[in-house]
């Protein structure tokens, strides 16, 4: 879709070449929260997963961050607003900046205990 | 998230300091396509050197992981390994190029469509689909 847009053969909505990308989003989101909400349940020992609550955080402020690179790429490509690349970017760079963190994290592990 | 890193090295076929490194290119290229397209500071062959030195990086990365192997016995693995990053890098470099001579020279690469510019692309997405299945 995103090909046939930028080759001029389709003259669709920017909003509709990354339906994909929302689905996908969507269905990754419902299982980040049904897996979090899961803690809720009567019985669920907490003791078991703090690292893994924290973990789950990260992947869900990481997917509201693209999605709001997404969205803004959407609105700046439809000219629905006029804001600079530069802001539309910002949530992209924290995104590779965290992706980056957890990868370091795993390259050079903390060796205090 | 949907993988744990492991998965994802085995699926990739790239190590995690590699994974690292282009995603450091990612981010410096990100940057510097916001600055170019708000400022117009540079060309764009300058913004794509990001991507470029990443890929010359895990290609010499990859060619000593090779060879160590290589030496240690693990003739298979190395041959495997080496042929794969390079199938992947050289498809990723193919698409750079023409993607950033497509920018650079927008009147005289009107023949160069985006569909061709991608197909690299496809070509790497259909050979991951396949690894897929074979790792998983």
């Amino acid at each position: 879709m995103l090909v046939l847009k930028l080759d001029e053969k389709v003259h669709w909505n920017w909003f509709l070449i990354f339906l994909p990308v929302w689905i996908f989003d969507a269905i990754l989101l419902l299982m980040l929260v049904v897996k979090m909400a899961g803690r809720c349940k009567p019985g669920y020992d907490p003791r078991n997963g703090s690292q893994d609550l924290r973990k789950k955080a990260w992947y869900l402020v990481a997917m509201l961050l693209k999605l709001a690179f997404c969205l803004t790429l959407c609105a700046r490509l439809e000219q629905l607003t006029e804001i600079k690349l530069t802001i539309v970017c910002i949530p992209l760079w924290a995104l590779l900046i965290g992706a980056m963190a957890e990868l370091g994290y795993n390259i050079f592990p903390d060796r205090r205990d | 998230m949907l993988f744990s890193l492991r998965e994802l090295v085995q699926w990739l076929g790239f190590a995690t300091f590699e994974l690292f490194l282009h995603l450091g290119a990612l981010l410096a290229f990100s940057v510097l396509v916001a600055l170019h397209l708000d400022l117009q500071a540079m060309s764009w062959w300058l913004v794509f050197v990001p991507l470029f030195a990443a890929d010359g990086l895990s290609t010499y990365f990859t060619a000593i992981v090779s060879i160590r192997l290589y030496q240690e016995g693990e003739r298979r693995q190395a041959v495997l390994r080496l042929l794969w990053v390079l199938t992947v890098l050289s498809l990723k470099l193919v698409c750079e190029v023409l993607l950033c001579q497509k920018l650079a020279e927008q009147n005289q690469a009107r023949d160069l469509w985006f569909g061709l510019i991608v197909s690299p692309l496809f070509i790497l997405l259909q050979l991951l689909m396949i690894r897929a299945c074979r790792v998983n």
